[in-house]
C-alpha cells in the first residue's frame, strides 16, 4: 500500500529527485550499515583469535578473488529477486557458457586476445541466450520461476554433459588464464576482482540510479500498479531475466580464466550460495525491495565465514550451519518488517519504520 | 535497535561459540621451524571413506613425529571447491600441506601459491599436470591395480576365459590406468581373452544393460573386471539378469562401506583396496623430511591388497578395509 504511494512519488521525482534528502539518505545508509556491521563482527573476531594469519593480505586477497564470480552472478541474481523472482539456472548457464566457449577458442585454435574476446563474446551470448528463454517462458508462458529455471538448470546443464561427455574441458587461452585468471592490475590487486567490481558498480548505477532500475522495484513491489502506471511488466521480466543470464555467461568465461576448468560437476549449489547472499544482503524474496550492495556484503558473509573457519581448524561442515542461521535471521527481520509495514504501525515500532523508510529509500 | 540488536548479539555468541570449540582443536602453534610442525591435510572431498582412511594414517604418522595436524576439504571432488579451502588452509601458514588436487591443471596455480608462501606441498593420491613444484606425489600405482584385479580372476576362475573391464568414462586418469594395467596383464596369459572396455557413466543401470548384452554375444564370459563401485554394482545386477550368477566373477575396486558390503552379499568376488593409510602416513614422512632438508623421494606408488569373503574377516584383511572414522 505504501509502497504504491511511494512509486507515484518516485514517479513524478525521478528527475527532480536527484539530492538525497538529509534524513533519508542517512536511514539507507543505516540500512547497509546493519548488514556491514554483521559482516564487521565476524572479521573482529577472527582476526582477534588468529591476529597473525587471518588479516594477512595474501588472506584478504583470496577472500575478495573467491568471492568475486559469486559478485558478478549476485548482480543478476538481485534484479531477479527485487522483481519477486528467482533464478535457479545459473550455475548451469555459467557452465554452459564456459563450455560453448572452451569449444568455439578451441575450434579457432589461437592463443591469443583475439580468440579470448571471442570466447568472451561467446560465453555472454550463450548466458543471453538462456537468460531469454527463462524470461519469455516466465512472462509470456507464465510458467512460475521456480519451475522454469529449475528445468533450464537441468538443460543447461544436461547439454554441459552431452557436449563434453561430462569430462571437464581446458582449453582456455593462456592470455586470458594469465591474465583475467591470476593476474594483477597493480600490485597484488587481481584482475579478476576489479573486473567483478566494475560489474558491481555498473548493476548498481542501473538498479539505483536509471529508469530500469526503478522499474525493476515497482514490477517487483506491485506488477499490477506498475502496469497500471504504464510500465510494459512482461517485457521488463524478460529484459531482467536476460540480464541474469549474461552476466551468468560473463561469470561462465571469468570462471573458466580462474579455474582453466568448466567445473561441471562443481556449481551444483552455486545457484542456492548466491541465492543465500543476495537474501542476506537484505534484498526480500517477496520482491521490490533490496540493493547491490548488499547482496555484496551478503556474499562476503559465507565466504569469510569458511575463510574463518579453515584457519581456525574448524570443521568445515560448520560454515554451512552459521551461513544458514545468519540467512534465517535475515528473512527474519525482512518479515518483521513488511508485517510492520502492513499494519501501518510503524510508530510503534519506530525501529522497524525508519528501516522500512530506509528500503523505500532504495527502491527509487 | 532492541530486536536487532539481539539478533546481532546472537549471531554473534553463535560465532564465538563454534570459533571456542574450534579453538580447542588446534593447538596455537607459532611460525614454521618454531614450535611444532604445523601439518595441513586438503582431502580431494570430504566424508569419503577413502580420505578419511588416509587422514588417519596422516594422523598416526604425525602423532610418531611430533607434528600437528587440521583437515579440511570440499563438499565435491571439484576445483571449484577446492580452491577456496586451500587457500584459507594457506593463509593459515601450516609448515606443509598434503592435498589431493581435484584437478591435474585447475589446482595447479593455487598448490603454486602455497610454494611462494614457503610452504612445502606433498601430492597425496592425485597428481597435478607438473608435479615437479611439489616435495613428493604418492599414489596407488593403477597400473598395478589393474593388473592386481587380473590376478584376482585368475584366481577366481582358474581355467581361463573370455574378460571385460567396466569403467567408468574415457579420460579419467586413474580408472583409465586400471583398466589399462588390467588388459596389459590379460594379454601376457594366453588362456584369457580381452574382450575390451565398456563404459557406464557410473550408471549402474547402464552396466547391467552392458554386461547383459555382452553375455548374451559371449556367454563364456568368466571374469568382469568393474573399475568403481557402480560398475561393478550394475555389473552384478547384469549377471543375475542372465541367469549366470556364481558362473561369471566380478572383481571390484576400493574397500569403503558399500564396497564391502556387495563383497559381503556375494554381489562382487573380490576387491582391490588401495593403501589409503599408508599414501597418508608416507606423505607425512615425506613432508617432514623435506621440512628438516632431508633428501626425499620425488615420486612415490602404494600397493594394493585383494579382498575375498576368505580373507575378509582376517587381521590383514580387516587391515585393508577403508574407514569411517579414525
Amino acid at each position: 500500500m505504501t509502497s504504491i504511494a511511494a512509486k507515484e512519488n518516485d514517479d513524478t521525482e525521478l528527475l527532480a529527485d536527484d539530492q538525497p534528502q538529509g534524513r533519508l539518505a542517512r536511514l539507507a545508509r543505516l540500512q547497509a550499515l546493519q548488514i556491514v556491521l554483521v559482516l564487521a563482527l565476524i572479521i573482529v573476531v577472527f582476526a582477534v583469535l588468529r591476529p597473525t594469519t587471518f588479516l594477512t593480505p595474501f588472506n584478504i586477497r583470496g577472500i575478495v578473488v573467491n568471492t568475486s564470480i559469486l559478485a558478478v552472478l549476485g548482480v543478476g541474481m538481485t534484479f531477479v529477486i527485487i522483481t519477486g523472482g528467482i533464478d535457479l539456472s545459473i550455475g548451469s548457464v555459467l557452465v554452459f557458457s564456459g563450455v560453448i566457449a572452451d569449444k568455439t577458442m578451441l575450434l579457432m585454435g589461437g592463443k591469443g586476445w583475439g580468440t579470448a574476446i571471442v570466447g568472451i563474446v561467446v560465453a555472454c551470448l550463450c548466458g543471453l541466450g538462456w537468460g531469454l528463454i527463462n524470461g519469455v517462458l516466465i512472462a509470456r508462458a507464465r510458467v512460475p520461476p521456480l519451475i522454469v529455471t529449475l528445468g533450464t538448470l537441468g538443460m543447461a546443464l544436461g547439454f554441459s554433459q552431452i557436449i563434453t561427455g561430462g569430462i571437464d574441458l581446458r582449453d582456455a587461452p593462456d592470455v586470458l588464464v594469465n591474465s583475467v585468471g591470476f593476474g594483477n592490475i597493480v600490485g597484488q590487486i587481481p584482475t579478476l576482482s576489479v573486473i567483478a567490481l566494475l560489474v558491481v558498480v555498473l548493476g548498481g548505477i542501473v538498479l539505483h540510479r536509471t529508469r530500469f532500475g526503478l522499474y525493476t522495484f515497482a514490477v517487483g513491489s506491485n506488477a499490477e500498479a506498475g502496469r497500471r502506471v504504464g510500465v510494459r511488466v512482461d517485457r521488463h521480466l524478460i529484459k531482467v531475466y536476460a540480464l541474469a543470464g549474461l552476466v551468468a555467461g560473463f561469470a561462465g568465461i571469468l570462471n573458466l580464466a580462474f579455474f582453466q576448468s568448466t567445473t561441471i560437476s562443481g556449481q551444483s549449489n552455486t545457484n542456492l550460495n548466491v541465492i543465500a547472499g543476495v537474501v542476506i544482503g537484505g534484498t526480500s524474496l517477496f520482491g521490490g525491495v533490496g540493493s547491490i550492495f548488499g547482496t555484496v556484503i551478503g556474499l562476503f558473509i559465507p565466504s569469510v565465514l569458511q575463510n574463518g573457519f579453515v584457519i581456525l581448524g574448524v570443521q568445515s561442515f560448520w560454515q554451512q550451519v552459521v551461513v544458514g542461521a545468519v540467512l534465517i535471521g535475515a528473512v527474519f527481520v525482512d518479515q518483521a518488517r513488511r508485517a510492520a509495514a502492513l499494519r501501518g504501525s510503524s510508530l510503534q515500532f519506530p525501529f522497524l519504520s525508519r528501516f522500512g523508510s530506509g528500503s523505500r529509500k532504495v527502491n527509487r | 535497535m532492541n530486536r536487532k540488536g539481539a539478533i546481532i548479539a546472537g549471531l554473534l555468541a553463535l560465532a564465538l561459540g563454534l570459533t571456542a570449540c574450534g579453538s580447542s582443536n588446534t593447538p596455537a602453534g607459532g611460525a614454521a621451524g618454531a614450535g611444532p610442525i604445523k601439518l595441513a591435510f586438503v582431502q580431494g572431498v570430504i566424508g569419503d571413506a577413502f580420505y578419511v582412511t588416509m587422514q588417519c594414517g596422516i594422523q598416526e604418522e604425525a602423532a610418531k613425529l611430533g607434528a600437528t595436524v587440521t583437515t579440511n576439504g570440499p563438499q565435491k571432488f571439484d576445483p571449484s571447491l577446492q580452491t577456496p579451502v586451500l587457500q584459507s588452509v594457506i593463509a593459515s601458514a601450516p609448515s606443509a600441506i598434503l592435498i589431493a588436487p581435484t584437478d591435474v591443471s585447475a589446482m595447479q596455480q593455487p598448490v603454486q601459491q602455497a610454494i611462494q608462501q614457503n610452504i612445502k606441498v606433498v601430492l597425496v593420491d592425485t597428481t597435478l599436470k607438473d608435479p615437479s613444484i611439489a616435495a613428493s606425489a604418492i599414489a596407488s600405482d593403477n597400473l598395478g591395480g589393474g593388473k592386481a584385479a587380473f590376478d584376482a580372476i585368475h584366481q577366481l576362475a582358474p581355467q581361463g576365459g573370455k574378460v571385460l573391464v567396466v569403467s567408468v568414462q574415457p579420460g579419467i586418469s586413474t580408472t583409465d590406468d586400471r583398466a589399462k594395467g588390467f588388459q596389459d596383464a590379460v594379454k601376457a596369459n594366453p588362456a584369457y581373452q580381452d574382450l575390451g572396455v565398456q563404459y557406464s557413466n557410473n550408471d549402474p543401470q547402464k552396466a547391467a544393460q552392458i554386461v547383459n548384452a555382452a553375455l548374451q554375444a559371449n556367454p563364456d564370459i568368466v571374469g568382469i573386471f568393474a573399475t568403481n563401485l557402480f560398475s561393478a554394482e550394475g555389473s552384478a545386477t547384469g549377471i543375475r539378469q542372465a541367469g549366470k550368477q556364481g558362473v561369471v566373477k566380478v572383481v571390484g575396486f576400493d574397500a569403503g562401506p558399500d564396497q564391502i558390503k556387495a563383497l559381503q552379499a556375494g554381489t562382487v568376488q573380490a576387491l582391490v583396496a588401495q593403501q589409503p593409510a599408508l599414501i597418508g602416513r608416507d606423505g607425512v614422512q615425506q613432508a617432514v623430511a623435506a621440512l628438516k632438508g632431508q633428501p626425499v623421494t620425488k615420486s612415490i606408488g602404494t600397493g594394493f591388497t585383494v579382498l575375498t569373503q576368505a580373507n575378509l574377516n582376517t587381521p590383514e584383511g580387516q587391515a585393508a578395509v577403508y574407514k569411517s572414522s579414525c
